[in-house]
């Protein structure tokens, strides 16, 4: 895809001046700095999250890594979204990066060109990091794989195209019928041949099948930690958790694998010592809503420090990522890629799709599987899918008795205080429904 | 198994219980009366299974001996029918369509045939919603008219009984069973060669084995004898449970289904979801990554439940510290 037209932003290089570009990027790196900070100060973290921590660090070791790998000569793919398959890209020798941003100051240029106050912040935090270049790692993107999911990402997706190529992935919105999932199918293999160009090694069927092995590999041993987090007193936070899961994103998955089985090892034995990660008494959230990525921890943290423990989420930046394996059946190409895609497309309950009854079930599964005692939605300002929804999950989870409170959220900290206070009285409400519980049934037993 | 990155665990067991039906079929054509000669145990027709064509067999499929019962017996009020069908009715009871995918011999036949086109590298042709449609109403089709075509040319008075020698069993005729039998038999020496072969039955033989290389068990899909079993499902002992709450809707049920069953994945209400095209050969149960979400049921018991794929070396090493904390 090329813009044979004006350039959405033709003189992109002259209107920032280098003040703003150097603020942009001082502020991205003590902002990065702090939330770090925050996570390393919870208590009884096991020491396998170190590694987690240095992937994720603003011109980390991962950066050098990346860097070293791209004046090399390899090349390196940013994703727009979760439905692109990781597996396809690794198979074509590329490396991966997650370019969704979660840095709050990007946000204030993209805001300056693009006219839209209303938009998604994660929308413009993305596009203002490539138009001050305040994000070293994003400057190595040899090309973008954006699915066409919300209005915000698919036109993110566009303006992008000033800067990087993308290939736009035409994800069918609506599931029901045959012909989704034959489009979707299509989608795929237009990226694979965008690869392959890209990288100049034709993907085969046997480098692709075992990528797909160690993906399987990954997703089993995220079921294995979301095994350690149902229990009574989880010994990992609900934002370690993320950021584990995050890691995938960027990381190379056979490594990630390695140093996760560390993690589930060390993690069984804080949980054998009895270590609890959270306050003692905790309230059991589900975290659920938009996507946060790392270090936009903002509501998560705000919920953990204000005695809610976060035990599972319904996020596109937490569970969703690897919830589900993918299964083969056959030795043919096209089944290989069937079944690629449709791990992609169908048990993904992301918000733009519709019917989307999925979400419900799941998060009502998740309730009854994890012991949940409420529901945190979260909304990223100008999220017009999660806010649609919101009312009705806060609906059918009246039914199931467990209370729901939406928050909206900027990228901005100025909203902080005002959250922590609807948090705190939140888990409060919580704790006194489980103390009127507890006495209620204890009365009964008399 | 290294094709679907998942652990099959129901698929050995059916097909050494298929290796074992198929030698009792087989045992037949050597002479060996599997249910052993008793004039009582003769009157045992099974579902499928076995075959008329077989020289010695003591028995044969049910299907063959309703077509004949309709044409003889007109006279004695199709008492043999009645009575052969209720203990059709009981073994279908018993067994359900367990019949079609863990006994029958055609269906091991086709199995190979859908193997062999896996180690082409080609992938199957599925047949659409439309198709599915279309499929399901030949299948009752066959049902009908086979009764239509048997009945009336047993009746005496309606002058057309000198059909009988062209039109008796109308079914067999066309069945790839006959035409399998029929001519293994001669070619083994067991039965004398002779140039009066089943050329029909031969065709459909022949046809079925070719459409089943592309198509996913290609008889199955409009075999009456089936259709038969599942006009019985709901009453059979054997079954299918989804359990709708823990379904993602990732749609592998259908994806890896040789028959192209849809209700397992569209249906979310109801408990059993293994009716009309589902032969219960428990592929969904295998490969459904969601924790006990599909079941395969005997009555009230559960035979097997899908579960999620797991790492075995890393469950060891986490079993093992659970248990080093014990000893401490």
């Amino acid at each position: 895809m090329t813009n044979e037209g004006p350039r959405y932003l033709k003189d992109k290089e002259g209107y920032f001046s280098k003040e703003q570009r150097d603020r942009t990027k001082k502020r991205s790196k003590e902002m990065e700095a702090a939330v770090s900070a925050t996570l390393k100060k919870q208590k009884n973290r096991p020491k396998a999250m170190s590694y987690f921590d240095e992937l994720h660090k603003y011109e980390g070791a991962r950066y050098h890594e990346l860097k070293e790998f791209h004046d090399k000569g390899g090349k390196i793919v940013g994703t727009l979204c979760v439905m692109v398959p990781l597996e396809l890209v690794h198979a074509s020798g590329a490396q991966v990066i997650r370019m969704c941003s979660g840095y709050y100051e990007p946000v204030h240029p993209a805001n300056e060109l693009l006219g839209d106050a209303g938009l998604c912040p994660m929308v413009k935090s993305t596009l203002g990091t490539q138009m001050v270049s305040s994000n070293p790692i994003v400057d190595l993107v040899d090309m973008v794989a954006g699915p066409a999911t919300c209005d915000g990402k698919m036109k993110l997706a566009e303006i992008l195209e000033d800067w990087v190529p993308v290939v736009m992935m035409n994800i069918p919105r609506v599931k029901v019928g045959e012909s989704s999932s034959k489009l979707w199918v299509k989608e795929i293999i237009h990226l694979k041949t965008k690869l392959e160009e890209l990288t100049g090694n034709p993907i085969k069927k046997s480098t692709l099948r075992k990528e797909i092995k160690k993906w399987n590999e990954a997703n089993q041993h995220w079921s294995e930690l979301l095994k350690i987090r149902k229990a009574d007193k989880p010994p990992i936070s609900g934002r370690d958790a993320m950021l584990v899961v995050q890691a995938t994103q960027i990381d190379r998955i056979d490594r990630w694998n390695k140093k996760m089985k560390d993690l589930l090892l060390e993690l069984k034995k804080l949980e054998k010592k009895g270590l609890f990660a959270g306050e003692e008494g905790a309230a059991r959230i589900l975290l659920a809503g938009s996507p946060m990525m790392y270090p936009n921890f903002k509501i998560p943290t705000i919920i953990e420090e204000s005695g809610g423990t976060i035990i599972t989420d319904e996020l596109c930046t937490g569970y969703r990522l690897m919830a589900d394996p993918v299964i083969v059946d056959g030795m043919s190409k096209k089944e290989i890629y069937e079944a690629l895609a449709e791990r992609y497309f169908f048990p993904c309950s992301c918000p733009c799709f519709s019917p989307n009854d999925e979400r419900i079930r799941r998060m009502k599964e998740s309730i009854k599987v994890f012991g949940i005692e409420g529901v945190v939605f979260h909304t990223l300002r100008g999220c017009h899918l999660n806010n649609l929804e919101a009312t009705k999950i806060e609906l059918a989870l009246r039914e199931e008795g467990i209370p729901m409170v939406k928050l909206e959220s900027e990228y901005d900290e100025g909203d902080i205080e005002q959250v922590r206070t609807r948090v705190e009285a939140f888990v409060e409400m919580i704790k006194a429904r489980r103390e009127f519980k507890l006495s209620h049934t204890a009365e009964e037993n008399k | 198994m290294k094709d679907t990155y998942k652990g099959r665990n129901i698929r050995p067991f059916r097909f050494i219980v298929q290796l074992l039906a198929l030698g009792f079929v087989f045992s037949q054509m050597v002479g060996i009366p599997p249910f052993g000669t008793h004039p009582l145990l003769r009157r045992i027709f099974l579902p499928n299974a076995s075959c008329r064509y077989i020289s010695e067999a003591p028995t044969s499929c049910y299907y063959y001996q309703l077509q004949d019962g309709l044409t003889q017996g007109y006279a004695n009020a199709y008492i043999d029918v009645i009575l052969m069908l209720l203990i059709v009715i009981l073994l279908i009871i018993a067994l359900g369509r367990l019949w079609c995918s863990w006994l029958c011999p055609f269906g091991l036949a086709q199995e190979g045939m859908t193997k062999l086109r896996e180690m082409t590298g080609l992938p199957p042709l599925k047949v659409k919603w439309s198709g599915r449609v279309i499929l399901r109403r030949v299948k009752s089709s066959l049902l009908f008219f086979t009764i239509l075509f048997s009945l009336p040319i047993g009746i005496g008075s309606l002058g057309i009984a000198g059909c009988q020698s062209t039109l008796a069993l109308p079914f067999c005729q066309v069945c790839p069973a006959k035409g399998f039998f029929t001519v293994f038999q001669q070619l083994l020496g067991i039965e004398p060669w002779s140039t009066t072969l089943p050329w029909l039955a031969i065709g459909s033989l022949s046809l079925f084995l070719i459409a089943t290389f592309f198509v996913d068990m290609a008889f199955c899909r409009i075999c009456p004898m089936g259709s038969v079993m599942a006009l019985m499902g709901r009453f059979s002992l054997p079954w299918l449970r989804k359990d709708p709450s823990k379904c993602t809707k990732c749609r592998i049920c259908l994806r890896v289904c040789p028959l192209d069953h849809d209700r397992v994945y569209e249906d979310m209400e109801a408990d059993d979801v293994g009716s009309e095209d589902c032969t219960l050969c428990g592929k969904c149960v295998e490969l459904c990554p969601e924790e006990g979400c599909l079941t395969m049921m005997y009555g009230p018991i559960s035979l097997k439940s899908s579960r999620r794929p797991r790492d075995m070396g890393l469950s060891r090493m986490i079993k093992k510290i659970k248990e080093g904390g014990n000893d401490k």
